[in-house]
């Protein structure tokens, strides 16, 4: 049984790994953090956020000092499945740590005759 | 440096711990069961009638902005101090204002020189017990049936102004909690349905526009006189014990209803990191370490490892203002069918670390505590889309727009009168992508989403300014399968007064104030426009047909014919003083954007290009749409294949987990960017 956890990540239960919603690519396992089953880059602000202003103190682009864009894509089809604004060098989050043993009780409760 | 204060007199570190519903008193436990389940719905939507009611009347009397366009809270509270019932859609009072109520019947009710009588009315705004900041001004009245205490009727409103070295209640450069103006503890403004004169003439004394002061005092207090008549009529036709027991019913339901959405939810750890780049005068990085532990039917809020206090700037936040804010996001997204009030918190627990910014102890400032509210409670947005998508994916939800750039005026308006206060532009901010939908337009606040910006006309009316344009502000928002809602863009001149003070609070000029969700874009950073000795009125009166009509006219190539000394400042600066014809532009931007923007419908983005919601330029390399020219639609082979393009360049770009992990370690901001940040290995650290 496979379970949606989030716009792009599902769970298959079964074999308890994270899998990429668009192309079913098994990411990793479901214990551990997905990040770590995905290809990551760092998208250059020029790129995400184009400047608008040159030479100003600001211009509608985040200042790569405070701040930069890390993208998590699935290895298999390119979809980005999370992202993350972070300080340079910050730690990755492991924003979705779940109970696996409760998530498979919950359903199996719910698929019980 | 201040010194941490020892002296409890006024501040009870007890009473803050009050969040939480009373256990029932003899009274309420005798009376809250066995009531007649068709006479206790009728009650419960009296009572909601009530307060609905008092609120809008609030509005109507009431002179401050945040008065006018809602604001506003007003509710009923238990006979103990407890929120049963609130009209509001600024939700963190609904879970926040019981705690005046509270310290007055622990420390006044019974004193003999104060007491509690019918006719009393208090007045509060310390920001110790409203949670947020001065510029949060309270005030309650007793009820009484047949000499017996049976609740408080109150409004807990923003009105602005409130005194401070700086104007309009969020003092930019505030050292201490004494340089951010009025801070009154629960006191008793009135007795036997008499306001007390010496009294008001204080607090107007107190603050740069004693009219806004007074009037919104007396607002809150006749719309509190009205509630207590309807909850008289109704006593007297169900008598006093339905009453209380009825009151004392609906926290319970609330908490158990809760407890019971929770429920519901998968268990897990849910970790959103949040950054601030501001401390008010200066840019630096800020965190707030938020982690959501979900066990069974209740969810800890944990913040270990964020930023340390600041002694002397004021990004500050008392730990209850916090909560307020998650119950922002519960209470208008979470669960929105439960009552808001603080029954909700028997499902909340919660840890926050002592002597960071998040928990500060002493006189440290805390006027800017509302940005750093909002950024804690956009990670429970972040955080609560992972939790809830499982389970209900209409609740995953990108955030609205969070960076607040609100424009602070203060000086004397074109009819000689003292004016200080905040334009309402903050109420009419874009909210998130959404599971299916883009984010609206220009949709309003997430913390008061009963507020409205108002009328430029209306504003124009009263304050010395002069809208050049106020509208959709296009490409505000953050791209995404489903993009976040357009902000909006607003040109003020300074007119009909030699000279005025301007100014603004916000953050989010560095590091986005609203980041996207499930690989959503963030709204791109604010900053403030302004033009000294600008050009604008001759250019107004010679008809130019070129003048800026939209926020991003400024920023295009050719740009604008208005001249003058261009400055570009952060969205938290203090006032300064401008001149009549001085113009300033701002953003209050849009929302997150939610998905792989590469996922977006091409034909919606066609539409978003003819309608100017997004450029040209976006639609090409954020989106890789091909649009035809001559049609202006989308072509849909291209399309596929440009973007089939870029997965290949994504991929081809990107690294394995520990590869990418490797390098990216070795980065670190620069020394002065974590100045406050507290230290950069500990925060890797907790993260670990």
């Amino acid at each position: 049984m496979t379970v949606r956890i989030t716009e792009n990540l599902c769970i298959d239960l079964a074999r308890e790994e994270w899998c990429c919603v668009a192309c079913n690519h098994r990411l990793a396992k479901a214990r551990e953090n997905y990040k770590t089953g995905c290809l990551v880059a760092e998208v250059p602000m020029e790129e995400a956020h184009p400047p608008l202003l040159e030479g100003a103190a600001f211009s509608f682009m985040p200042n790569p000092d405070f701040c930069r864009l890390v993208e998590f894509y699935c290895p298999n089809c390119g979809t980005v499945l999370e992202n993350e604004y972070l300080p340079p060098g910050h730690p990755l989050t492991h924003d979705i740590d779940l109970d696996i043993d409760a998530l498979k009780a919950r359903h199996a409760a719910d698929t019980a005759p | 440096m201040n010194a941490f204060n020892t002296i409890k007199y006024s501040r009870d570190p007890e009473i803050v711990q009050h969040l939480r519903p009373e256990p029932p008193s003899d009274w309420e436990a005798r009376t809250m069961e066995g009531l007649d389940p068709l006479e206790y719905e009728i009650f419960t939507h009296k009572m909601h009638m009530i307060a609905l009611e008092g609120k809008e009347t609030t509005m109507k009397l009431g002179a401050s902005t945040g008065m006018r366009w809602g604001d506003v809270a007003f509710g009923i509270y238990t006979a103990q101090g407890d929120l049963a019932v609130c009209a509001t859609g600024i939700y963190h009072h609904a879970v926040l204002s019981q705690l005046p109520v509270k310290y007055l019947i622990k420390h006044l009710a019974g004193d003999p020189t104060v007491g509690l009588r019918e006719g009393d009315a208090f007045f509060y705004n310390d920001p110790y017990y409203g949670g947020v900041h001065n510029a949060d001004m309270g005030l309650c009245v007793p009820v009484f049936a047949d000499g017996k205490l049976v609740c408080f009727i109150g409004a807990a409103v923003h009105t602005g102004e409130c005194g401070g070295s700086e104007p309009g209640g969020m003092v930019n450069s505030a050292r201490s909690r004494y340089d951010e103006g009025l801070m009154c503890p629960p006191i008793k403004i009135g007795e036997n349905f008499e306001l007390k004169e010496d009294l008001l003439g204080l607090l107007a004394t107190a603050t740069r526009d004693p009219r806004t002061m007074v009037l919104d005092i007396k607002a809150r207090l006749a719309a509190s006189r009205i509630a207590e008549r309807r909850v008289h009529e109704f006593m007297d036709e169900m008598g006093a014990d339905f009453y209380v027991g009825g009151l004392r019913r609906i926290l319970k339901q609330t908490g158990e209803a809760a407890r019971a959405k929770i429920a519901t939810l998968n268990d897990g750890v849910y970790r959103q990191p949040r950054f601030i780049d501001t401390t008010g005068p200066e840019a630096a990085l800020l965190k707030i370490n938020l982690t959501i532990e979900k066990r069974g039917d209740r969810i800890k809020l944990i913040l270990h490892g964020s930023s340390p206090m600041l002694p002397d700037r004021p990004m500050n936040t008392y730990f209850q203002g916090l909560i307020g804010m998650a119950m922002v996001y519960a209470c208008g997204w979470l669960f929105p069918e439960l009552p808001a009030n603080n029954g909700l918190l028997e499902a909340v627990e919660w840890e926050f670390p002592e002597g960071s910014f998040v928990n500060p102890q002493g006189d440290v400032p805390v006027s800017y505590a509302p940005a750093t509210q909002v950024a804690f409670a956009q990670g429970m947005f972040m955080a609560g889309a992972k939790m809830t998508y499982a389970t209900d994916p209409s609740r995953a939800v990108g955030a609205w727009y969070t960076g607040f750039a609100v424009t602070v005026f203060a000086g004397y308006n074109q009819w000689g009168e003292p004016i200080a206060d905040i334009t309402p532009e903050i109420n009419a901010t874009g909210s998130g992508g959404r599971p299916g939908a883009d984010g609206v337009d220009v949709a309003g606040a997430f913390f008061a989403t009963m507020s409205d910006c108002g009328d430029v006309e209306t504003t124009e009316a009263e304050r010395p300014f002069l809208y050049t344009f106020r509208n959709f502000f296009n490409n505000s928002y953050g791209h995404g399968k489903y993009r976040g809602g357009s902000g909006v863009g607003l040109g003020l001149k300074v007119h009909g007064v030699p000279m005025v003070a301007l100014g603004s609070m916000g953050f989010g000029s560095h590091f986005p104030a609203t980041l996207g969700v499930f690989g959503g874009r963030a709204a791109p950073p604010a900053f403030v426009q302004t033009v000294r000795g600008s050009n604008l009125d001759a250019l107004m009166a010679q008809g130019g047909s070129d003048l800026p009509r939209r926020l991003e006219d400024l920023y295009t190539p050719g740009g604008t014919p208005e001249e003058g000394t261009r400055d570009f400042l952060s969205v938290a600066h203090p006032p300064a003083l401008y001149e009549g014809g001085d113009t300033v532009y701002a953003p209050v931007s849009g929302g997150a954007g939610y998905g792989d923007p590469l996922q977006r419908e091409p034909e919606a983005v066609a539409r978003d290009v003819s309608s100017g919601r997004c450029s040209a330029q976006a639609a090409r390399d954020i989106y890789a749409v091909a649009i035809d020219d001559r049609t202006g639609l989308a072509d849909a082979e291209a399309t596929a294949a440009r973007r089939e393009a870029v997965r290949k360049q994504r991929l081809a770009r990107a690294k394995p987990y520990d590869a990418f992990v490797a390098e990216w370690s070795k980065l670190t901001p620069p020394a002065e960017v974590l100045k406050y940040y507290g230290p950069w290995d500990g925060a890797a650290a907790q993260e670990a």
